[in-house]
C-alpha cells in the first residue's frame, strides 16, 4: 500500500481505471446540467446524452431577463435577497464571535469547557431541529416571511461555527506576542484590538467566507420561513422553477450554473483551510 | 477568620454595587421586553380588527346579516341636502332591520362614524382603517351597487395596554426591593428582602403563564433568597468579578446563543406538551409523546408509524455512512499511491460533489430519476433493461435517495481519509515492507490504526448530517411513495407544515430526535475516542 515501490502493471492499470470510473460518475450529473443549460428546450427532466443537440444562450437570457410582478429583473432581485441575507448573517456571526473565540482561546475561567461543548453541540446539531420553535416564535414576533427573520435563524448555526473556527485560529497565534504586549502594559482589550484582530485577519476572512457560503446555499429554512414569492432567496427560486407542475429544466440548469459557480470557485480556494480546520479540530486542540 | 473569608468581606461593597448594577440592567431589560411584547400584541390586535371590519363590510355588501362583534354595519346611501337646513345633509342607512336616517336625536354614536366613512369612501374609494381613538375599533368600506357597505367593529375587550403597565410596575418594584435589601439593609434581612422582592415576579408570571409558572417563579425566588443568605450569590459574583474580562469577551456570543438557541429550545420542549389546532393551544401533558411512541393508531408496517420511520431513518443513515466511508477510504488509498498519474487533477475532480450546493445536487438527481426519458431510465434502456418508475415503490425511491446522498457525501470522507493517510510515516511502511509484511498485513497494522482516529469523529459528524439530510429526502423522493421514504426530520416537518399546523406533535417529535442524536453523540464519542475530549 505504501507507494514506495511500483507494484505489478495490472494493479496499476486497475487503480487508474477505478479512479477514472469514479471520476466519470462524479462528473456525469454535472455535465448533464451544463449541457441542459446550453441546449434548447425545457423538457421534463435531464436526459441521458451528455452531448447537446444544439447550442443556445436562451436559458440564460430567460433567466436573467425575466421580470417580476413589479417590473424588476427577478433574478437580480432574488440574488440581492440571497446576498443581503448571506452578508448580514456573516456580519452578525463574525461580530459576535471574535471576542468569544478569543476568550475561549486565551483565558481560563470556570465554565469554559461547558461553553466550548455548548458551542460544539449547537454547531453539530442541525438547525432543522429548531425549525418548529423558531417558526412559532418568529410568527409571534411578526418576523415570518422577512429576510431579517431569516438572518436570525441562520445566526443560530453561524455563530457557533464562527466561534469554533476562530478559536482554532487564535490558538495558532504565538503566545509570546500576547505576553510581550502585556509586559509593555497593554490592557486585555487593547491587546485584542491592536494585536489579535490584525493578526487574525486571514483567519477571520476564511471564517467569514465559509459562513457566507453556508447561508448562500441554504434551502430548507428559506423555503419554510419565506412565503412571499417576492422575497425568495435564490435556492427557493431555483427549486420553484422545477416544481411539480411547470418544470423548466433549461432555466433551472442555467440558474444552477450562475448560482453555484461562484461559490464552487470559492470552495476550491478555501477547501484546504476547511480540511485543515476539520482535521485540526478533530484530532487535536 | 480565614484569608478567604477576609477577602470576601473586603469585596463586599464591590459585590453589592454589582448586585445593584445587575438589578438596574434587569429593570431596563424587563421594560424593553414588556414594551416589545405590548407592541407586538397591539399590532396583532389592530390587524385582527382590520380584517374583521373588512369581513363584516363584505358580509353587508353581500346582503348577509352583520357578523358578530360588529358595532354598526349598513349600506349607506348618498348625501342628500336637508330640506329644513340647507347647510346640513343627510344619509340613509340601509340595514337588515330596515332603512333609517343617520344621526338625529337618540341615534347611536356610531352613526357619526358611518357618515364620515361614507364621505371618505366617496373621496377615496374602498378602504379599511383603524380608529385612532384608542378603542381598538376598525372601520371598513367596500363598494356595492347601492352605495358603500360600511362596518365598524366593536371595541376591543379587554383594554390592551393597561395590565401590562401595572405588571411592569410590580416587577420593577420587586427588583428595587431585592436590590435595596442587598445594598442597603445587609445582614440577615437581606436574604429575605431578595426573596420577597423576586417573589413579586410571580404576579406577572401568574397573569401570563398560570399558577404553575407562578409557583415555579416563587420557589425560585425563595431559593435565590436562601442562597443569598448563605453567601452563594456573593461567591458567584466574586467569581464573575475575578473573570470579568474573559466573561465580558464571551458575553456577546453567549447572550446571542441564549436568545437564539436556548430560548427556542426550551420553547420547543414546552410546545411538545401542547396541542395546536386552528391557532389554539391546549395543554395535553405527555399525550403527544404517547401518540408518537405508540404509533398513533397506525400499524407497524404503516409509513406513518414512528417506529417504521425510525427504522427507515436508521437504515438510511447506516447505509449512507457505510458507502461514504468505504468509497472515501478506497479512493483515498488509490489517490495516495506515488505512481498514480495526474494525482492533483483526480483529487480536484473527485471533490466536486462537496463543492456543489446540496440542494442543487438533489434537484439534479431528481431530474435524472424522473420520468420515462430521465437520464437514468435512458441509460437502463440502452443497457436493454426496462425503465423503472423510481418513485412508485419504496425500494427504488429509497435507492434513488441513497444514490444521490452517496454522490454528494463521499468526498468529505475521502478528504478526511487522505489527511489521515498523509500522517503515516514513510519509514514505517518501508520497514514493514522490508520485513516482508503482506499488503493486507500492512493495511491492518499500519494504515487502519492511522485512519481510525480521524475517521471516528468524521463518522459521528457524518452520521448526524445524514440523519438530518433534509434536502435529499424532500427534493429527490419527497417522501414518495406515500411518505414511506420520509426520515424523522422530514416527518416532523410534515406534522408542522402539511398536517394542519400540528406544531405540538412536531415539537414533541423534534425533542425525541434531539434525544436520539444526543445518545448517539455520547455513544459515538465513547467509541471513537472523541474529538472533544482531546480538546483542551
Amino acid at each position: 500500500m505504501t507507494g514506495s515501490r511500483r507494484p505489478r502493471l495490472p494493479i496499476v492499470i486497475a487503480v487508474h481505471v477505478g479512479i477514472a470510473l469514479a471520476t466519470a460518475m462524479v462528473l456525469y450529473p454535472v455535465v448533464l446540467v451544463v449541457k441542459k443549460a446550453f441546449e434548447p428546450g425545457r423538457q421534463f427532466a435531464l436526459s441521458a446524452s451528455p452531448v447537446p443537440r444544439a447550442l443556445t444562450l436562451d436559458h440564460f437570457r430567460d433567466l436573467l431577463g425575466a421580470r417580476g410582478s413589479h417590473g424588476e429583473l427577478s433574478f437580480l432581485h432574488h440574488a440581492g435577497a440571497s446576498l443581503a441575507v448571506a452578508i448580514a448573517t456573516t456580519a452578525v456571526g463574525i461580530a459576535l464571535s471574535c471576542t468569544a473565540a478569543y476568550a475561549l482561546s486565551r483565558f481560563r475561567f470556570p465554565g469554559r469547557t461547558s461553553a466550548l461543548t455548548g458551542f460544539l453541540v449547537v454547531q453539530m446539531f442541525p438547525a432543522s431541529l429548531l425549525i418548529i420553535p423558531l417558526y412559532v416564535l418568529l410568527h409571534q414576533l411578526g418576523l415570518l416571511n422577512s429576510l431579517s427573520g431569516l438572518v436570525l435563524v441562520y445566526s443560530t448555526t453561524a455563530i457557533p461555527f464562527c466561534v469554533w473556527t476562530l478559536k482554532g485560529y487564535f490558538d495558532s497565534l504565538p503566545r509570546e506576542l500576547f505576553e510581550a504586549a502585556r509586559v509593555d502594559g497593554a490592557g486585555p482589550f487593547r491587546i485584542f484590538w491592536t494585536i489579535v484582530l490584525p493578526l487574525a485577519r486571514p483567519g477571520i476572512a476564511v471564517t467569514a467566507l465559509f459562513s457566507f457560503m453556508t447561508a448562500w446555499n441554504e434551502f430548507i429554512m428559506a423555503s419554510t420561513f419565506l412565503t412571499d414569492e417576492g422575497k425568495y432567496t435564490l435556492p427557493v427560486m431555483l427549486q420553484s422553477s422545477v416544481g411539480q407542475f411547470s418544470a423548466d429544466w433549461g432555466r433551472f440548469a442555467a440558474g444552477a450554473l450562475v448560482t453555484s459557480l461562484p461559490v464552487m470557485a470559492l470552495f476550491y480556494v478555501l477547501q484546504k483551510f476547511l480540511v485543515g480546520g476539520l482535521t485540526a479540530g478533530a484530532v487535536k486542540g | 477568620m480565614t484569608a478567604l473569608a477576609e477577602a470576601r468581606v473586603v469585596r463586599q461593597p464591590g459585590t453589592r454595587s454589582a448586585i445593584r448594577d445587575v438589578a438596574i440592567v434587569g429593570v431596563v431589560l424587563w421594560i424593553v421586553v414588556v414594551a416589545a411584547f405590548v407592541r407586538s400584541r397591539n399590532r396583532e390586535a389592530t390587524a385582527h380588527a382590520l380584517a374583521h371590519a373588512q369581513a363584516a363590510a363584505q358580509a353587508i355588501a353581500r346582503g348577509d346579516a352583520p357578523i358578530h362583534a360588529t358595532a354598526a354595519a349598513a349600506v349607506v346611501g348618498p348625501a342628500v341636502a336637508s330640506q329644513r337646513h340647507a347647510f346640513l345633509s343627510r344619509r340613509v342607512a340601509r340595514t337588515s332591520a330596515g332603512d333609517r336616517s343617520l344621526g338625529g336625536p337618540g341615534a347611536p354614536a356610531a352613526d357619526k362614524l358611518l357618515y364620515d366613512a361614507a364621505n371618505r369612501f366617496e373621496r377615496e374609494g374602498a378602504f379599511a382603517t383603524n380608529l385612532a381613538d384608542g378603542t381598538g375599533r376598525a372601520v371598513a368600506a367596500v363598494a356595492t351597487a347601492r352605495g358603500p357597505a360600511i362596518a365598524v367593529t366593536a371595541s376591543a375587550e379587554p383594554h390592551p395596554g393597561l395590565p401590562w403597565l401595572a405588571l411592569l410596575g410590580v416587577a420593577g418594584l420587586g427588583l428595587v426591593v431585592a436590590a435595596a435589601s442587598t445594598s442597603i439593609v445587609g445582614g440577615r434581612a437581606s436574604g429575605a428582602g431578595v426573596a420577597i422582592g423576586l417573589a413579586t415576579w410571580a404576579i406577572p408570571a401568574a397573569w401570563w403563564g398560570g399558577p404553575i409558572l407562578a409557583i415555579v417563579v416563587g420557589a425560585t425566588a425563595l431559593g435565590i433568597g436562601v442562597a443569598h443568605h448563605r453567601g452563594a450569590t456573593t461567591r458567584v459574583l466574586t467569581t464573575v468579578r475575578e473573570h470579568r474580562i474573559a466573561l465580558g469577551f464571551l458575553a456577546p456570543a453567549g447572550v446571542a446563543m441564549l436568545i437564539l438557541v436556548v430560548v427556542p429550545f426550551v420553547v420547543g420542549l414546552a410546545l411538545g406538551f401542547y396541542d395546536h389546532h386552528h391557532g389554539r393551544w391546549t395543554f395535553v401533558g405527555l399525550d403527544n409523546f404517547r401518540r408518537i411512541l405508540s404509533g398513533d393508531g397506525h400499524a407497524l408496517g404503516d409509513p406513518l408509524n414512528f417506529w417504521f420511520i425510525l427504522g427507515v431513518t436508521l437504515a438510511w443513515t447506516f447505509i449512507n455512512v457505510l458507502f461514504h466511508v468505504t468509497l472515501g477510504t478506497v479512493l483515498a488509498l488509490g489517490l495516495r499511491q506515488s505512481w498514480l498519474k495526474g494525482k492533483g487533477a483526480w483529487r480536484v475532480l473527485l471533490i466536486i460533489p462537496w463543492a456543489v450546493p446540496n440542494y442543487i445536487t438533489a434537484l439534479i438527481w431528481k431530474g435524472m430519476f424522473q420520468g420515462e426519458y430521465g437520464a437514468v431510465n435512458s441509460i437502463l434502456r440502452g443497457l436493454g433493461i426496462d425503465s423503472v418508475s423510481w418513485f412508485s415503490s419504496w425500494a427504488t425511491a429509497f435507492s434513488a435517495n441513497v444514490a444521490t446522498n452517496t454522490w454528494l457525501g463521499f468526498p468529505f470522507m475521502m478528504v478526511v481519509a487522505l489527511g489521515a493517510l498523509e500522517s503515516i510515516p514513510r519509514e514505517l511502511e518501508e520497514a514493514a515492507e522490508v520485513d516482508g509484511a503482506s499488503a493486507w498485513q500492512r493495511f491492518r497494522e499500519i494504515t487502519l490504526p492511522h485512519l481510525r482516529p480521524a475517521l471516528g469523529p468524521a463518522v459521528v459528524l457524518g452520521s448526524i448530517w445524514t440523519f438530518n439530510m433534509f434536502n435529499v429526502i424532500v427534493l429527490v423522493s419527497g417522501g414518495k411513495p406515500g411518505g414511506s421514504t420520509d426520515i424523522l426530520v422530514t416527518d416532523a416537518y410534515r406534522w408542522a407544515f402539511e398536517r394542519g399546523e400540528q406544531y405540538g406533535m412536531a415539537a414533541a417529535l423534534g425533542f425525541i430526535i434531539f434525544l436520539l442524536l444526543l445518545v448517539w453523540t455520547l455513544v459515538g464519542r465513547a467509541i471513537s475516542g472523541s474529538a472533544e475530549e482531546a480538546r483542551p
